[in-house]
């Protein structure tokens, strides 16, 4: 049987109607449009692409979008500074730095700089170390993604043998505390891992987040097993052109995988989504509003 | 081999903690405004006074000046609160140690949130721990990092080693995972929802055991050769009445298979109290680097 493939667009979609419809209520009930603020430091091309994207999504599910658009060349103090207005600010209630930040800029003092209630990215050290002892924090959105489709797809996610391959702060380590929160028992697997194949071949639920093109091939998935494919790679093909691939090589993994999410149209999709959700659940927080976790299950 | 000689698949905390004390004393002879260490207990009882007293001496041994505070059970969460501020903003306190367990009233993650992360001696900060998932291993929870001593006393490299940690707790488990991850080893974490416990602990070079269950672990669940560190410690009724404490690993069967078995009393314990007054160290060099002191 073939894998099932887990659409990401489609499930991206339905999580931004449900951030809509909360976003409303929000409105109508307390009065309050959650804002979202996202700086952007220089010109990097792809970087404009993101920030554009994500304003025009933050706009479209009813909520506030401040664009702060410095010149590469913008002193720290500057950029802190800024930061500090946009946590003062009530009205703001996610901040986004765009990263990577130009060389002489510090990311981790610009990071930690961010009041934590505001960190929609979820990468304030606070944040990460409440997420790394199972309290409630600010979660990284790629992971948060991964997870929601997870838990649609098998309902609870306990107990199931979860190998997480790649260790990055972005994905890898939140994503593997985010499944132990779960309760999966969760591997960490990476480059120093001596028998990858067999280390994949236990899981019930691959997630492939290195970076690496098509690395995981379809004969270490154990037969039945949920494949997450986290990279997005482009590769040449033999006719000259360029395409998107992920880190699993999806033809012969989605012929063994119970469940696969393709590349693009998986993982992609709701990254977005989850920076929205955060900032509607930081805007919930920071107004003592009823936990709006939920709103998304 | 006489009865009392020691096995030499035992591996011992005591050369471990002596060897991070002497270190520790060598800093402390020449470092210049090295402020107290402050415990505070809230509504103590004999356990932690023990505990207390066991701290105390260590570090008198070691020349840090250590601040016992006991404070009234009807203290407020805000008291507490603003009595860390002051500490924080006190030169002369170098680092704050919340004793467990406190009363019903007071939330234990919001007074180790109102230590400043360069006060943090017990590692147990949410920036601290931030800090460890992110691998600047710096001010490190006492019982994992004590732990990781003690795999590194075996010899063991630990890049690629393959590595199961029982138990997922917030102040053992999942700070040891995240540290064991940091010095290369694949690290799967098991708890009380996992299928099969010994189906990835025989795997597993080395293993690890938190989770506070006398005898959980026995030979059946280790790989011929591996190390098994015992964090456990519970306390049992021997057959004539007495109590004893036991770890959570059946150590005497363990040993039979085991290349090194930490034992209980005597193990990870001695180094926990090593390894915090080694925060101290760091808790001071660190705050001179941010140009405090």
């Amino acid at each position: 049987m073939p894998a099932h493939i887990i659409d990401g667009k489609a499930f991206a979609a339905n999580v931004r109607a449900k951030i809509t419809k909360k976003v409303a209520d929000l409105k109508t009930s307390h009065g309050i449009t959650p804002g979202l603020a996202v700086v952007l430091v220089g010109a990097d091309p792809a970087s404009q692409v993101y920030v554009r994207s994500k304003g025009k999504q933050t706009v479209e599910v009813g909520m506030n979008s401040y664009e702060h658009k410095l010149d590469a060349d913008t002193p720290e103090d500057v950029l802190l500074a800024l930061i500090d207005t946009l946590n003062a600010d009530t009205s703001v209630h996610g901040i986004l730095v765009q990263l990577p930040l130009p060389a002489h800029l510090d990311e981790t003092l610009v990071i930690n700089r961010i009041a934590p209630e505001k960190d929609v990215d979820g990468f304030h050290i606070a944040n990460v170390g409440l997420l790394g002892t199972g309290q409630k924090s600010m979660v990284p959105c790629t992971p948060l993604g991964c997870l929601l489709m997870l838990r649609d797809y098998h309902g609870s996610l306990s107990g199931k043998n979860a190998v997480v391959v790649g260790r990055s702060n972005i994905v890898g380590k939140p994503m593997a505390q985010l499944l132990l929160n779960d309760s999966c028992t969760v591997t960490i697997a990476h480059s120093r891992t001596k028998d990858l194949a067999e280390v994949v071949g236990r899981a019930d639920i691959v997630v492939a987040a290195v970076g690496r093109p098509e690395m995981v091939p379809g004969d270490w998935i154990k037969p039945g097993a949920t494949v997450i494919d986290v990279g997005i790679n482009r590769i040449e093909t033999e006719d000259g052109k360029t395409k998107l691939v992920g880190d699993v090589h999806y033809d012969s993994c989605a012929a063994v995988a119970g469940a696969i999410t393709p590349v693009p149209g998986g993982v992609g999709p709701m990254t977005i989504a989850c920076l929205l959700a955060n900032t509607v659940t930081a805007c919930c927080r920071i107004n003592n509003l009823a936990e709006a976790e939920d709103f998304l299950s | 081999m006489t009865a009392n000689a020691p096995d030499h698949r035992h591996l011992l905390g005591g050369p471990v903690k002596q060897r991070i004390l002497d270190e520790v004393r060598a800093y402390v002879k020449t470092a210049t405004r090295m402020g107290r260490l402050v415990s505070i207990a809230i509504d103590g009882t004999t356990e932690v006074g023990v505990y207390i007293r066991n701290q105390a001496r260590v570090a008198a041994d070691i020349g840090i000046d250590f601040d016992q505070q006991f404070w009234d059970s009807g203290i407020t969460q805000d008291t507490c609160k603003a009595r860390i501020q002051e500490m924080n903003d006190d030169p002369d306190v170098l680092g704050v140690i919340i004793q467990r367990p406190l009363p019903p009233h007071i939330n234990i993650r919001s007074l180790q949130s109102a230590i400043h992360p360069l006060k943090d001696v017990e590692g147990m900060n949410p920036a601290s721990i931030g800090n460890i998932v992110y691998s600047d291993i710096a001010l490190v929870p006492c019982t994992a990092a004590a732990s990781i001593e003690l795999i590194k006393a075996t010899g063991l490299n630990l890049k690629g080693l393959e590595v199961v940690m029982i138990g997922h707790s917030e102040i053992v488990g999942r700070p040891a995972a995240m540290m064991l991850m940091a010095e290369g080893a694949t690290v799967t974490v098991c708890h009380h929802m996992t299928r099969s416990v010994a189906m990835h602990s025989r795997r597993a070079d080395v293993v690890l055991v938190a989770v506070g269950s006398p005898h959980l672990v026995g030979p059946d669940m280790i790989k011929p050769g591996a190390a098994v560190i015992d964090i456990g410690i519970n306390q049992i009724k021997n057959a004539d009445g007495t109590a004893k404490i036991v770890g959570d690993v059946d150590t005497d069967a363990v040993t039979e298979v085991a290349g090194w078995v930490t034992p209980v009393p005597g193990g990870v314990g001695p180094v926990t109290v090593a390894i915090l007054m080694r925060n101290a160290v760091v808790a001071h060099q660190r705050q001179r680097q941010s140009g405090w002191l």
